[in-house]
């Protein structure tokens, strides 16, 4: 019986029982007990039973089995036939491990080693590499520094030959310059050894030796008599000249007087005409007198002039 | 359920930081792109994928031929650390392989690496001049190192760097000093090596010493060298007892000793009874450069008025089976039996 079956079930039975407890009270019952004493139910039977209200149940309860699904069936195995052979690989006989491995580990180890051994090799080919060029280095070094050093060598010797040749030919040019020193020395020597007899002649020449008197007479004496002798001519001269500014000017008023027309002024131009000619011949007169020996003395002037 | 994933964990050897390889040809392309992503974790990743790929000399030709250099010139100056190292550290790989130096140098990647000599992290200031150094042993490698201007920072560094460092530097300058020394000359380096001489480090001296021979191998140098009065410093360096700083200090002294007042001042010095020391030394590295200074002090009188009680020592010299060093003790004793 499912639980909930069980449930209504037992909801009943409390049902009953509270209906039948309400009935009860409703009848009347045993009177009350005297003072001091007390009812008690008592049970007569021979044998005591429990008696409560509740009665006593017990549950049974019946089943059926949950329907099982039904089992697969077994594998048909049929009977065993035939003969049961049985196999195993034993150590060794399918392989020998330690000569198969062999190749193997020879191919491992070998590839490892052989490229440890190119790493090696490889180092020791750079460091061999560095050595060489350091070597070279070196050797290129050493070269380079011979040939700096020749070089240098060459270079000091030329220079050194340069400043010889310098000094050699600064030599050269002093001693030139010495030989013509020298050379200069004696011409000039010789040229000047008759110089002081040239001189001499030349001075003597030139009158640096006088005689004082005569010296004396020629230089003051000459000159005076020359400029008094001077003077004379000179106021000849004056005289001449005094002369020939007269006589032209007299030529010239005659010239004037008749290269003009006569004047209207006869009273006074005769008058001074014969004034005039007067004058006129008699300076004429003079002047023709005169003006012979001027013409003589003109004549003698100018050759002396001339001269 | 079957699913494609068969275990929570990742397979034992795949490397979490390195980004996946396309398969083929297609690798260094999408490596290109990653490259160029603006995500960080992705440009790393491609970083160290590329890492591993240019040892392989095809690789380095593709991604040459890709055009990588640009991207990875952008990327020097990226603001994280891991970023620039890593690019750094491709580069210099790249500058192993002979393809990839041609690639750098006519990408102007040099010139680009120039702003990485100051940066805060070691290791890009170490794989840059690493770049350096290998790029300066070629000649055409140093002649892109002196055209992008990069000697007078160099030599700068030296001064402040840290000693492996300086190392590579003054690989870096010997290689490019053999070219042309007008730059280095003009930032001072002659001062600089000459405290480098005494540097308690041996590597830093020898090598302080071989640039000192290429810088005084050429003209100027050998002026510049005598007026900074590192004659001196170089004499007394040769009594060290290292056989690298010994052949590179007579090599300094061989060139600086071929104008005259090198040689008077080496004379000064009193050059001469170390490096016949030097020279008597059988298995000494150092002997054929000692031989030649000997040579060039001999052109002097005094210098060859003192070689020629010593004759005999560079008889012995001319059974040594290099031929160089028996050519050199020939001249040597021609030299100073030379009379005026």
């Amino acid at each position: 019986p499912s639980t909930p079956e069980v449930k209504k079930q037992r909801k009943a039975q409390k049902k009953l029982l509270a209906r039948k407890l309400s009935q009860e009270k409703i009848r009347p019952g045993t009177p009350e007990p005297v003072e001091g004493r007390e009812h008690v139910y008592v049970q007569t039977e021979l044998y005591l039973e429990e008696i409560s209200d509740r009665i006593i149940e017990v549950d049974g309860e019946c089943q059926t089995d949950e329907f099982l699904d039904r089992p697969s069936t077994p594998l048909f195995i049929p009977a065993k036939t035939g003969k049961d052979v049985a196999t195993q690989i034993e150590e060794g006989e399918l392989f020998d491990f330690d000569i198969e491995v062999k190749p193997i580990l020879e191919v491992l180890v070998g590839k490892t080693v052989e490229q440890a051994l190119l790493e090696v090799m490889e180092e020791e080919e750079l460091a061999q590499l560095w050595s060489h060029q350091r070597a070279f280095a070196e050797l290129r070094n050493a070269e380079f520094a011979e040939l700096q050093r020749l070089e240098e060598q060459d270079r000091r010797i030329r220079e050194e030959k340069e400043r010889r040749r310098l000094e050699h030919l600064e030599k050269l040019r002093k001693q030139k310059e010495t030989a013509e020193k020298v050379a200069a020395r004696a011409f000039a020597q010789r040229y000047l050894a008759d110089l002081i007899p040239s001189v001499f002649s030349n001075l003597y020449d030139s009158g640096f030796f006088y005689d004082p008197i005569e010296r004396d007479i020629e230089t003051e004496f000459l000159p005076w008599l020359m400029s008094e002798v001077e003077e004379t001519l000179q106021k000849k001269v004056l005289g001449r000249m005094m002369l020939d500014s007269l006589i032209r000017m007299v030529v010239e008023k005659r010239l004037d007087e008749f290269s003009h027309p006569p004047p209207s002024h006869q009273t006074e131009a005769p008058a001074e005409e014969p004034r005039a000619t007067d004058a006129a011949p008699q300076v004429s007169g003079e002047a023709d007198a005169a003006d012979q020996p001027v013409a003589e003395k003109e004549e003698t002037d100018q050759p002396v002039a001339e001269e | 359920m079957a699913q494609p994933r068969i275990s929570a964990y990742l397979p034992p050897d795949i490397d979490p930081t390195k980004a996946p390889l396309a398969f083929g040809r297609r690798a260094l392309p999408k490596l290109n792109e990653e490259l160029q992503s603006p995500e960080l974790l992705t440009q790393q990743r491609a970083l160290m994928a590329l890492c591993d790929l240019v040892h392989d000399p095809e690789k380095v030709y593709q991604a040459i031929a890709l055009g990588f250099l640009d991207n990875l010139k952008t990327l020097l100056v990226h603001h994280d650390q891991t970023v620039r190292q890593k690019t750094t550290e491709v580069l210099s790989i790249i500058a192993l392989h002979s393809i990839g130096r041609r690639g750098l140098i006519q990408n102007g990647v040099l010139s680009a690496l120039t702003g990485l000599l100051d940066d805060p992290v070691d290791i890009c200031r170490k794989n840059t001049h690493q770049i350096f150094d290998m790029m300066a042993k070629l000649p055409e490698g140093a002649g892109g190192v002196l055209r992008a201007g990069l000697i007078s920072p160099l030599v700068l560094k030296l001064k402040i760097e840290l000693d492996e460092i300086q190392e590579l530097i003054l690989d870096t300058l010997c290689n490019c000093l053999r070219v042309e020394v007008s730059e280095a000359l003009a930032a001072g380096a002659v001062t600089v090596l000459k405290e480098k001489l005494s540097h308690p480090s041996t590597a830093i001296r020898s090598k302080a010493a071989w640039v000192l021979l290429e810088i005084s191998s050429h003209a100027e140098g050998k002026i510049a060298v005598c007026k900074e009065g590192v004659i001196p410093v170089l004499v007394s360096l040769l009594e060290d007892t290292q056989p690298e700083v010994q052949v590179n200090t007579t090599g300094a002294l061989m060139f600086a000793a071929v104008t005259p007042q090198g040689r008077s001042s080496a004379m000064g010095a009193e050059g001469i009874p170390p490096l016949l020391k030097l020279v008597a030394e059988e298995t000494s590295k150092a002997r054929l450069n000692a031989i030649k200074t000997l040579t060039l002090l001999a052109e002097m009188p005094e210098g060859r008025q003192t070689l020629l009680d010593h004759r005999d020592t560079f008889q012995r010299c001319l059974d040594d089976p290099r031929e160089a060093v028996q050519r050199a003790a020939q001249i040597a004793i021609t030299v100073i039996e030379w009379k005026p």
